[in-house]
C-alpha cells in the first residue's frame, strides 16, 4: 500500500509542477484576469481528461506465475495488446495481463520480432476491452506532451499504471541494437518523460489520446538501469508496417537490401552490393546516388539506416537512384530479411531437474522460448490464430462498408479506359442475394457474365457457357464484381477459399494486410486489405487482388474511390496495375450507380436459359 | 518582453494549446506551443563538439553559439586536449576549432570557427529566469546526434538560483559559482555545454559539467547562468564577488604509517598508528586494510596517497578498514600536515 501512495503522489506531484505552479503564480499575482486562470485550469482538465481516455488500456504484463513485470497497450476492443519483444524473452509465451480496473485476464503470445523490439500478445477474457488507436508519429514534433504509461518497477498493486509526463526531446532517433539484428531502434521517438525498468512495451501518448509509441529503451550508460532523462519509443508507423506479420503468428525479421550505401561529398552513393541482390537485378550498381527511399529524400547514410530499420522483410521498397551518367530510376523490389542467431539448446540434464517442480516449469519455458526463436523466420506458427484474425478483419471490413441490410441491387455503369482513352463501357450488377450481372462491350463486342449464386456464366455472340471459378476470376471485370459482391454475402469470402493474413503488405502505396486466399483446388489467390487512413485513423478496406504476390504476369485489379451506393460502400474506380510498382493499364470508372429495390425480373436469365 | 509578460504568453499559449473540446482543434494548436516555439527557435544556434576521449571519459560536448562570427561557447573537458576539436553545427556542416580560452573556476571555454554564424544567443548581464519558471534545455547528451540531427530537448523548471563553493581539490563538485539548478535531468555525458532557454528562447545558462556524489551516485542538474557566461567571454576575471576565494590546498594526514614493502599497487595495509593521531583517535589499529575514504575506493597505496589530496583538515569523513574478516567503519577527520 505504501507503494502505491508514493506512485499516486508522484504523479499528483507532476500534475501539480506543472499545472497548479503558475496557478499559485497567478493567485499571487491580481493582473491575471478570471479567464486566464480558467484556461489554466482548462488545461489541468484536458491533461486529465487525455488520461482518463488511455489509462484503461494500458496493460501490466506478468508472467505465467504472476510475476515479473513489463507493460503492453490495447490496441483493438478484441485484446490485441503490443509490447515488446525482450518483455516476453522474460514472461514466456503466456502469462497474465492486469488493467486498471484491477482485474487480471490471460494472455498468449501471437508474434514476435525481435528485431525491432516488438511483439504482439492476446489477452482473453472479456469481449470488449478498451483500446486506443495508434496515432501517425511522423506528426510527432520535437516539444510535443508525452504521457508514459505503465508499470516501472512493478509499482502497482491494483494494476492502475503509473504515468510520467514529459515533452518528445528528439525524433528519427536511432539506437543500435545488441546480438544479431536484435533490438534495433531505427527512427524512433525519443523522450524526457521518466522511462524505468517495467515500463518497457507501455505506450507513449499524445494530448489526443493516442498511441503514438512503444517504449523500450533509455539510455543507461553509467548508473545503472534507472531513468536518465533520455527514453526511446518504437514509432506508432514503424508499428503499423509489422502488425499484419505479427497477427500472423509469425516471427518477423527485418528488411534489408543487401546493399549498404555512405555519405561521399555530400551524396549518398552505393559504396557496397550482393550481385545477387534483388535490387542489384532491378538495376542499383555501385557508384549511384541514392535520391530517395520509401518516398523520403534521403540526405545521408545514416537516415537510409534509419529508415530501413523500420521495415519488415519481404516489404516492397521504393528506391529513387541517379545513374552515373545523370538518368535516374526509380525501383521497387522485395527486401530480404536479416537473420537472427538460433538459439542455442543446451542439452538436459536427464531427469534429475525434471523432479524438482519448479525446475521443470523453468524449463518448459525455457524450451517454449527456444522453440519460438528457432521458428523459420517468415513461417506462419499457428495458422488457426492466424485464419482467426483474417475472419476478425473480415468482419471488420463488412460491417464498416454494408451497415444496415435490405433486399435489393446495386448498378454501376461506366467507361473503360486505357491510357485515358475509351475502350469500352461496362455494366455492373450486384444484387443483395449475391447474384451478379456484368454487361462489358469492348471495341464493339458485347460479353455478359453472370453469377447466380451456384455456378458462374458468360454469354458471348449469344452463346452461353459456364465457366469456374478460376476461369471468372481471371476475366477482367468479372473478377472485380466478384469481389465487390463479397460485401453481401453472409462470409464475404468463403466463397473463395479459406483466408489467412499472409503478412505485412503495401498496396496502392500504403500499408496494407496482404490475404492468402486458399481454394479448395487449385492457384491461390491474394488480396490486399488497407488498415488507415491518409490520417492514420483505422480503416479497413479491400484495396487490391490478383493471383500473384507482385502482379508481374497477368497484374491485379485495384479498388479505389469508395463510395456510397443504398446501403454499401464500393469503389466506383477499379484499375488493372502491373508490377511492385503498380503501373496502371486499364481501368474502369463508374459514373453512374443507383440503388435499386426490386431486382429487374429478366436481369440474371443465365441459370433459367442453360437448365 | 519582460518576465511576466512571457508568463502570460506560456499561459496563453498553453490554453490555445490545450482549451476546447475539440480534438482537431488542440492537434492544430499544439503544432505551435510555447515548447515546440523555443525548441526551433533555439535548435539553429546549437553546435554538436567532438573530440578526443580518454579512458572511460566521453570526447563530446554541447555547445551554443554566442557570435555572428563563430564564437561557441561550450564547458571544460577532455574532448578539448586532442589534436582537434570537432564542431558540427545544426545544418551537419563540420568545421574545425579553435581553443580561444579555457577556465578551470567555471568550467567553461570558448571556441572559434572559421564560419558565419547568423543564429547566435544574446548573452545577458542580467540573469535570466527565477525559481519556478519553465526552462527548456537542449543538448547532445549521449551522442544522439552527430549530423545534421537536432539535439535532444527537455523540459522542465528551475528549482532553484543559488552559490556552489569550488571544491577543486574534491572531484564531486567541478564549479565554483553561481548555479541555477533545474529539474530537468541534464547531468548526462556530453550534455554540458547544451542551452538551457526560457520558453521565449532567452538563454538562461548553459548545462554544466556532470556533478556526482561519489557517496550517493546522485547527480545535480543546473546550468551554468548567463551573467557568468558574459563575464567569462567578455574575459572579465572575476564574476561574482559574493564567493569564498578557493583554498589553497593543505596537505593532511591521519597519522597513519602504511606498509610499504612492494610498489604503489600494494593493499593499504596500516603498519603503525601514530600516538595521539586522528588515526588513533578513531582507533585503527596496525594490520588494518584501508578500504575506502569519502566514499571513494582505496585499492591501492596510490589510491590512498591521491585520496588524501582531496581531503581537507578538519573536515570529517567515512573510512572503511577492514579488520580480520570484519569491516569497520570509522568516521575520521585529518589534520594539517606538519
Amino acid at each position: 500500500m505504501i507503494k502505491q501512495h508514493l506512485e499516486v503522489r508522484i504523479v499528483f506531484s507532476w500534475l501539480v509542477c506543472i499545472l497548479i505552479a503558475p496557478l499559485c503564480y497567478l493567485n499571487a499575482d491580481d493582473d491575471l484576469s478570471l479567464q486566464d486562470r480558467q484556461r489554466v485550469a482548462a488545461i489541468e482538465r484536458y491533461r486529465i481528461q487525455a488520461i482518463n481516455r488511455v489509462i484503461q488500456s494500458v496493460v501490466a504484463i506478468y508472467d505465467e506465475d504472476r510475476q515479473g513485470g513489463g507493460s503492453g497497450v490495447i490496441i483493438d476492443p478484441s485484446g490485441i495488446v503490443l509490447t515488446n519483444h525482450h518483455v516476453i524473452m522474460g514472461a514466456g509465451v503466456k502469462g497474465w495481463g492486469g488493467l486498471a480496473d484491477g482485474e487480471l485476464y490471460k494472455w498468449k503470445l501471437i508474434g514476435t520480432d525481435p528485431g525491432g523490439d516488438l511483439a504482439i500478445i492476446q489477452l482473453e477474457g472479456k469481449s470488449v476491452f478498451p483500446a486506443t488507436p495508434l496515432g501517425n508519429s511522423d506528426k510527432v514534433k520535437v516539444g510535443d506532451w508525452a504521457l508514459a504509461m505503465g508499470n516501472p518497477f512493478i509499482l502497482t498493486e491494483d494494476q492502475v499504471p503509473t504515468v510520467t509526463l514529459g515533452i518528445v526531446s528528439g525524433v528519427k532517433r536511432y539506437q543500435p541494437g545488441a546480438g544479431k539484428n536484435q533490438l534495433v531502434y531505427g527512427n524512433c521517438i525519443q523522450v524526457d518523460s521518466s522511462i524505468n525498468p517495467g515500463n518497457s512495451g507501455g505506450p507513449l501518448f499524445n494530448f489526443n489520446g493516442e498511441v503514438i509509441g512503444i517504449n523500450g529503451r533509455g539510455s543507461f550508460k553509467e548508473r545503472g538501469r534507472v531513468n536518465v532523462g533520455l527514453g526511446y519509443a518504437i514509432s506508432a508507423n514503424q508499428i503499423k508496417n509489422f502488425i499484419p506479420d505479427l497477427l500472423a503468428t509469425k516471427l518477423v525479421e527485418h528488411a534489408t537490401l543487401d546493399a549498404s550505401f555512405s555519405d561521399r561529398g555530400g551524396k549518398v552513393v552505393c559504396s557496397k552490393l550482393n550481385r545477387d541482390a534483388p535490387v542489384a537485378a532491378a538495376g542499383l550498381d555501385l557508384g549511384d546516388e541514392l535520391l530517395e527511399f520509401e518516398g523520403e529524400k534521403v540526405k545521408n547514410a545514416n537516415q537510409f539506416t534509419n529508415l530501413i530499420c523500420t521495415l519488415p522483410e519481404d516489404w516492397p521498397t521504393e528506391l529513387l537512384i541517379r545513374k552515373q551518367d545523370g538518368t535516374e530510376h526509380q525501383i521497387v523490389v522485395r527486401t530480404f530479411g536479416l537473420p537472427y542467431a538460433k538459439p542455442r539448446v543446451r542439452g538436459g540434464q536427464g531427469g534429475k531437474e525434471e523432479k524438482d517442480p519448479e525446475k521443470k516449469k523453468q524449463l518448459e519455458r525455457q524450451r517454449e522460448m527456444i522453440a519460438l526463436l528457432s521458428a523459420n523466420p517468415g513461417d506462419i506458427r499457428y495458422p488457426e490464430i492466424n485464419r482467426g484474425y483474417a475472419q476478425q478483419i473480415l468482419k471488420q471490413w463488412k460491417e464498416r462498408i454494408h451497415q444496415e441490410f435490405s433486399i435489393g441491387v446495386v448498378k454501376l455503369a461506366g467507361e473503360i479506359l486505357e491510357d485515358g482513352k475509351v475502350k469500352g463501357t461496362q455494366e455492373t450488377w450486384l444484387a443483395s442475394d449475391g447474384r451478379i450481372r456484368v454487361d462489358q462491350t469492348i471495341d464493339g463486342q458485347l460479353v455478359v457474365y453472370q453469377y447466380d449464386g451456384d455456378s458462374f456464366w458468360l454469354t458471348e455472340e449469344g452463346k452461353t457457357s459456364e465457366l469456374s471459378l478460376r476461369e471468372s476470376q481471371s476475366k477482367w471485370g468479372f473478377d472485380q464484381a466478384l469481389m465487390m459482391s463479397a460485401v453481401f454475402r453472409q462470409k464475404p469470402f468463403d466463397l473463395f477459399g479459406k483466408v489467412l493474413i499472409d503478412g505485412s503488405d503495401k498496396a496502392i502505396g500504403a500499408n496494407a494486410y496482404r490475404f492468402k486466399v486458399d481454394p479448395s483446388e487449385g492457384d491461390s489467390m491474394y488480396c490486399w486489405f488497407s488498415m488507415f487512413d491518409l490520417d492514420g485513423k483505422p480503416n479497413i478496406n479491400l484495396v487490391k487482388s490478383s493471383f500473384e504476390r507482385d502482379c508481374l504476369i497477368g497484374g491485379g485489379t485495384t479498388f479505389e474511390s469508395w463510395t456510397q451506393v443504398g446501403p454499401v460502400q464500393l469503389p466506383l474506380k477499379r484499375q488493372r496495375v502491373f508490377g511492385l510498382e503498380e503501373s496502371v493499364e486499364r481501368q474502369v470508372i463508374d459514373s453512374d450507380f443507383e440503388w435499386l429495390k426490386t431486382v429487374p425480373d429478366d436481369l440474371f436469365y443465365a441459370n433459367a436459359q442453360t437448365k | 518582453m519582460n518576465r511576466f509578460g512571457w508568463r502570460i504568453a506560456i499561459l496563453v499559449g498553453c490554453a490555445l494549446q490545450i482549451t476546447g473540446n475539440q480534438l482537431a482543434v488542440a492537434q492544430q494548436k499544439s503544432q505551435s506551443s510555447f515548447v515546440n516555439r523555443a525548441i526551433s527557435k533555439s535548435q539553429p544556434k546549437m553546435a554538436k563538439v567532438f573530440g578526443a576521449s580518454a579512458g572511460k571519459v566521453e570526447g563530446f560536448a554541447t555547445g551554443i553559439i554566442v557570435s555572428k562570427d563563430g564564437l561557441i561557447l561550450s564547458s571544460q573537458g577532455v574532448f578539448l586536449d586532442g589534436r582537434q576539436v570537432k564542431v558540427v553545427l545544426a545544418d551537419g556542416a563540420e568545421h574545425i576549432a579553435t581553443i580561444l580560452k579555457r577556465d578551470r573556476e567555471t568550467q567553461l571555454s570558448l571556441l572559434k570557427i572559421q564560419a558565419d554564424t547568423p543564429n547566435f544567443f544574446e548573452l545577458s548581464a542580467e540573469s535570466v529566469g527565477e525559481k519556478g519558471d519553465w526552462v527548456i534545455a537542449l543538448s547532445n547528451a549521449f551522442k544522439v546526434a552527430d549530423k545534421d540531427e537536432p539535439v535532444s530537448a527537455m523540459l522542465g523548471v528551475i528549482s532553484l538560483r543559488t552559490t556552489m563553493e569550488a571544491r577543486l581539490t574534491k572531484r564531486d563538485v567541478a564549479y565554483r559559482g553561481e548555479l541555477i539548478l533545474i529539474d530537468a535531468i541534464t547531468s548526462n555525458p556530453g550534455a554540458s555545454g547544451g542551452a538551457v532557454v526560457t520558453p521565449d528562447g532567452k538563454l538562461v545558462g548553459i548545462v554544466g559539467k556532470i556533478i556526482n556524489s561519489s557517496e550517493t551516485n546522485t547527480r545535480l542538474n543546473y546550468a551554468v547562468p548567463s551573467p557568468v557566461l558574459k563575464a567569462f567571454v567578455d574575459g572579465k576575471a572575476s564574476v561574482t564577488s559574493d564567493v569564498k576565494p578557493v583554498m589553497e590546498r593543505q596537505d593532511v594526514e591521519f597519522g597513519i604509517v602504511l606498509f610499504k614493502l612492494g610498489g604503489r599497487n600494494n593493499p593499504a595495509y596500516i603498519d603503525r598508528v601514530v600516538r595521539g593521531s586522528p588515526a588513533a583517535q578513531a582507533k585503527l589499529k596496525s594490520d588494518d586494510m584501508i578500504v575506502s575514504i569519502a566514499g571513494e575506493k582505496i585499492g591501492n597505496l596510490k589510491d590512498y596517497a591521491e585520496s588524501l589530496k582531496s581531503l581537507r583538515p578538519e573536515e570529517e569523513v567515512l573510512m572503511i578498514v577492514k579488520r580480520g574478516v570484519e569491516m569497520v567503519r570509522v568516521r575520521i577527520a585529518p589534520r594539517l600536515k606538519k
